[in-house]
């Protein structure tokens, strides 16, 4: 599915407008082998995530997004970083910190550079619980 | 430039045709076939369930209602905000309808969602007159779906309102058919002891009560959009479509818990209004709620829609297929729960119970009646990772009966899991408070607030521009859906601006449950417990909101007067 | 008839005002409250046949209509006996109902006894309702226009075999504080009936047959009475009959 890259490799910038709950734009069109830097605005007044994977990553990724919700780590429209930060006892923590994903309170912008692979099914999602099934996803179509 | 000048005529006038919509509904004698029976009851355009009436965000509806009965009747839009002489509450909002006359109901739409319609007149509701109402909202909503349907449920019994009234008031259990029986006794002995059994029949027999005392009217046949468990409505989809559907619980009596075997629903609207997006397995629909779901479903197969219930006594079932006449396994109903002394513990801190009485029995209700505690409740499903023990539902007395538990051992949806997914109001302080006890004997089957039935109540004043803090404190056994007319409910959940709107409050046996209104609509309004013989039985208030928008209103002095209803 | 029993019979007109004033309330109470209901019934409507071949009709109903605040109650009780082709006992109640407490009802009114004897009429007044541990009680305190008092009690308990097959336990006993010969009462206790009856609930709450037995004593002067009229003293009954409700 591809790789964290540097924003010098990219030649091209998609800003991807987050809002309660749905993205836009709400399908995206890449090249096989594009880098990518994705400028990602919350504009809505929710936590959101933008998160690049296929549906499956998706759907195990919310289980530990449910956790988060569940432990008062996501709490609607913000999140309570001392608890995400907290040991949960056998060294994890519930930080949220893959390379494909970014985890936004409202009114923030993050970016995330991707170097592409080949065509694959991707799906752009935010996996705060209830989210992605409520319709906040998207296809990452290949040209 | 004549052109352009037509152009815009015809725009304007497109767009009028648009913002302005007129409806027609009769209300007529129908035949109403369940599978188990064929009843003579009232329906709208003769069909009972009625039309789904479809209107638009900053519509300017216009419905005339033509009364075809021989006796007086009324429209009530459940859920609206409207001017209050349109609500459709007799000797409330207005006389009613005559029969052969035709009203004409014109009220602007000012909010989006699902909701329904019912007569206010007698027990025409439960003798068949309700529908539908979806409104489409004016921007895009945060969910999106590829197809909906409306799901209204109802309890269609084979007796009429005014037979199973008169029969709840010359025996209140007549139709419990659930009592326990001897049978019950010696297989409970087995289970916990002779004598354990025998204090507990003693102690529920004291008090004269019923552990069985769960749904005041059963015998019912459950349907969902007019048709019965044999007759299956089927709802058809595409294989990867992802469906709304609008739970609409329309019965007089009946609260339901609903699920789909094989899908989880996503909660996205709670009684019209857009709710923060909630994964459950399961749900209980208390009467004259609505819930909005979404159901993704990937695969070429059907699914029941199955709604036990709360006592266990009947169900409603349908079908999501993908071809007609597909149908999926339908369960088994669940054993009948029974209240417990946890349900109890309401009416005993004010009943007439002496000290000896009460020894010895598990208090454990009693903390719901001290208030909740609200700051846990954020974190109210805290121990859900753990998977091991699902934690207790807050709005449940504490070791109650009722607490909701979903078949598959997944999520039940909680009110506690309800925040508002883009709040109407800002969140302030309220300037009073106003405590509402439901209070009842079930033996004489009444009911009423604060002991006061309705008859001999005074209505409860309210000023324009206030933010009235209810609080409601359950005293009796039973559940009960309290729905205010005109305004909102706020339900308070702990969350502050966060807490969701709703029309009906449910309040279970032995619970204090608050919500908070914006008294932000002039008139006079209906306020009642929304199972009708509960309210025909005098658990019912006039609220009459002085002042207006116009009005120079002092709230501080009606503050300080304090809150007796 | 004597000046109390007269006052006995004004009371419906005392009442009834309230009644009236409570229906003059406005259009939104008519339309959302449950108001004045009523009921017919027949709580014993059976055949009794004793271990000595007497053979017997018992009908025991009950009418009534009025609100949560105020009810009015006409009671029924009769005894036909085969043998005698006679009405051994016809009586009669009309009783205002009012509630007292959470279970329980004060009624007071009049009784009118017309069997093939001599009649009498009574002022009534008693409590009805709902006893702890689900035992239902009637108890009244009756006072004859020939100046005689006396008490009855019934209690009944019922026993869910299942929630449609339900045996009822039944215990009426009489004692008169004064003897009036004429009509069979002796001072003292007069009888004890008990009954067991398997009843099944066939339509709705509406119509339940049952079969069941039937033990009635008569005691004392009572006793004496009834056994120098050439009756029994001691009975037991085999009945069959039905409970009705509409």
């Amino acid at each position: 599915m591809g790789e964290a890259a540097k924003a010098s490799e990219s030649a091209r910038t998609i800003t991807v407008e987050m809002h309660d709950n749905y993205y836009e734009p709400e399908s995206i069109t890449v090249k096989p082998g594009e880098t990518v830097r994705f400028v990602i605005e919350n504009k809505g007044a929710l936590v959101h995530e933008f998160n690049l994977g296929t549906a499956q990553m998706h759907e195990t990724h919310q289980r530990s997004m449910q956790m988060m919700v569940d432990h008062g780590v996501i709490r609607g429209d913000h999140i309570d970083h001392r608890m995400m930060e907290m040991d949960m006892g056998d060294g994890h923590s519930m930080k949220h910190d893959a390379p494909n994903a970014v985890l936004m309170e409202p009114g923030e912008t993050k970016e995330i550079v991707w170097r592409f692979g080949g065509a694959t099914d991707l799906e752009f999602a935010c996996n705060v619980p209830g989210h992605y099934q409520a319709g906040m996803y998207g296809d990452i179509e290949f040209e | 430039m004549k052109r352009s000048i037509l152009t815009a005529l015809l725009a304007g006038f497109a767009s009028l045709a648009v913002n302005a919509g007129e409806y027609n509904i009769s209300v007529d004698r129908v035949q109403i076939d369940t599978g188990d029976f064929v009843k003579e009851g009232i329906g709208y355009n003769g069909a009972s369930p009625g039309p789904i009436l479809r209107f638009r965000e900053g519509e300017e509806v216009t419905i005339n209602v033509t009364n075809n009965l021989d006796e007086m009747t009324s429209i009530h839009w459940h859920g609206l905000i409207l001017p209050f002489e349109q609500d459709g509450v007799p000797g409330i909002s207005f006389p009613g309808i005559r029969p052969g006359e035709t009203f004409t109901y014109q009220f602007p739409i000012v909010q989006a969602g699902t909701y329904w319609f019912h007569s206010h007149s007698g027990f025409q509701e439960p003798n068949g007159a309700y529908g539908a109402i979806v409104i489409e909202p004016e921007g895009r909503e945060p969910f999106r779906y590829d197809r909906e349907y409306v799901v209204q449920l109802t309890d269609k019994h084979p007796h009429s309102g005014d037979r199973i009234m008169r029969n709840l008031k010359t025996s209140a259990d007549y139709y419990n058919r659930q009592q326990q029986t001897v049978g019950d006794f010696f297989s409970e002995s087995a289970r916990n002891g002779f004598v354990a059994t025998l204090r507990d029949r003693m102690m529920w027999g004291e008090m004269r009560m019923m552990k069985a005392d769960i749904e005041d009217v059963q015998g019912f046949t459950g349907l969902i959009n007019g048709k019965g468990p044999e007759q299956n409505w089927t709802g058809l989809f595409e294989p990867g479509e992802r469906i709304r559907l609008r739970f609409i619980n329309s019965s007089a009596m009946t609260y339901f818990d609903i699920r789909i075997p094989g899908l989880t629903m996503t909660v996205v609207q709670a009684d019209g209004n857009n709710v923060q997006p909630v994964n459950v397995d399961e749900f209980r629909l208390g009467v004259a709620e609505t819930y909005d779901v979404i159901v993704h479903i990937r695969d070429e197969e059907a699914y029941t829609i199955f709604a036990e219930s709360m006592g266990r006594s009947g169900f409603a079932r349908g079908t999501l297929a993908p071809k007609e006449g597909m149908t999926a396994d339908v369960p088994e109903l669940r054993e009948p729960p029974l209240l417990t002394m946890a349900d109890m513990a309401g009416h005993m801190d004010h009943g007439d119970m002496n000290d000896d009485d009460m020894a010895g029995m598990d208090h454990g209700g009693a903390a719901m009646g001290s208030g909740m505690d609200h700051s846990a409740m954020g974190h109210g499903n805290m121990d859900q990772g753990s998977g091991s023990s699902l934690p207790q539902d807050p709005f449940y007395a504490q070791g109650s009966g009722l607490t909701p538990v979903a078949s598959n051992g997944g999520r039940f949806l909680s009110y506690a899991d309800l925040r508002a997914q883009n709040p109407l109001y800002e969140y302030r302080e309220p300037t009073r408070e106003i405590e509402l006890r439901l209070t009842g004997n079930m033996e004489r089957y009444e009911w009423s607030i604060n002991g006061i039935k309705y008859e001999d109540a005074d209505p409860i004043v309210l000023q324009y521009g206030e933010r009235v803090r209810f609080k409601f404190v359950n005293e009796t056994m039973m559940t009960h859906p309290m729905h205010l007319h005109g305004m909102w409910s706020i339900l308070d959940v702990g969350e502050g601006k966060w807490n969701p709107l709703k029309h009906v409050i449910s309040v279970a046996p032995a619970t204090t449950v608050y919500m908070e209104t914006e008294v932000d609509a002039p008139g006079e309004w209906a306020f009642h417990c929304h199972l009708s013989y509960h309210a025909a039985a005098g658990m019912f208030r006039k609220i009459v909101v002085e002042g207006g928008p116009d009005d120079q209103v002092d709230v501080s002095a009606v503050a300080r007067e304090g809150g007796d209803a | 008839m004597k000046s109390w029993s007269r006052g006995v019979l004004l009371l419906p007109l005392i009442v009834a005002p309230v009644l009236s004033a409570h229906a003059d309330k406005d259009r939104a109470v008519d339309a959302h409250s449950a108001g004045a209901q009523w009921g017919i019934g027949a709580e014993k409507f059976e055949y009794r046949y004793s271990d000595t071949g007497e053979e017997l009709a018992v009908v025991e109903g009950d009418a009534f209509y009025g609100s949560d605040e105020l009810k009015f109650r006409w009671l029924f009780e009769g005894e036909w006996e085969e043998t005698h082709d006679a009405w051994e006992t016809v009586e009669n109640q009309f009783v205002a109902q009012v509630p007292v407490d959470d279970f329980w009802d004060a009624k007071g009114g009049i009784r009118i006894d017309t069997p093939k004897g001599p009649d009498r009429v009574y002022g009534v007044l008693g409590l009805t309702g709902l006893a702890p541990y689900w035992f239902e009680i009637d108890t009244n305190l009756y006072l004859s226009d020939e100046g005689d008092a006396s008490v009855d009690f019934e209690a009944e308990y019922e026993l869910l075999i299942t929630n449609y097959w339900i045996v009822s336990a039944t215990f009426e006993t009489m004692v008169a504080l004064s003897e009036d010969r004429e009509i069979g009462v002796g001072k003292g206790l007069n009888y004890t009936e008990m009954g067991l009856r398997l009843s099944y609930d066939l339509i709705d709450r509406a119509f339940s047959p049952y079969v069941g037995v039937v033990h009635e004593r008569k005691f004392g002067d009572t006793a004496d009475f009834a056994e120098g009229d050439g009756g029994s003293t001691e009975d037991w009954f085999a009945v069959i009959g039905a409970r009705i409700a509409f």
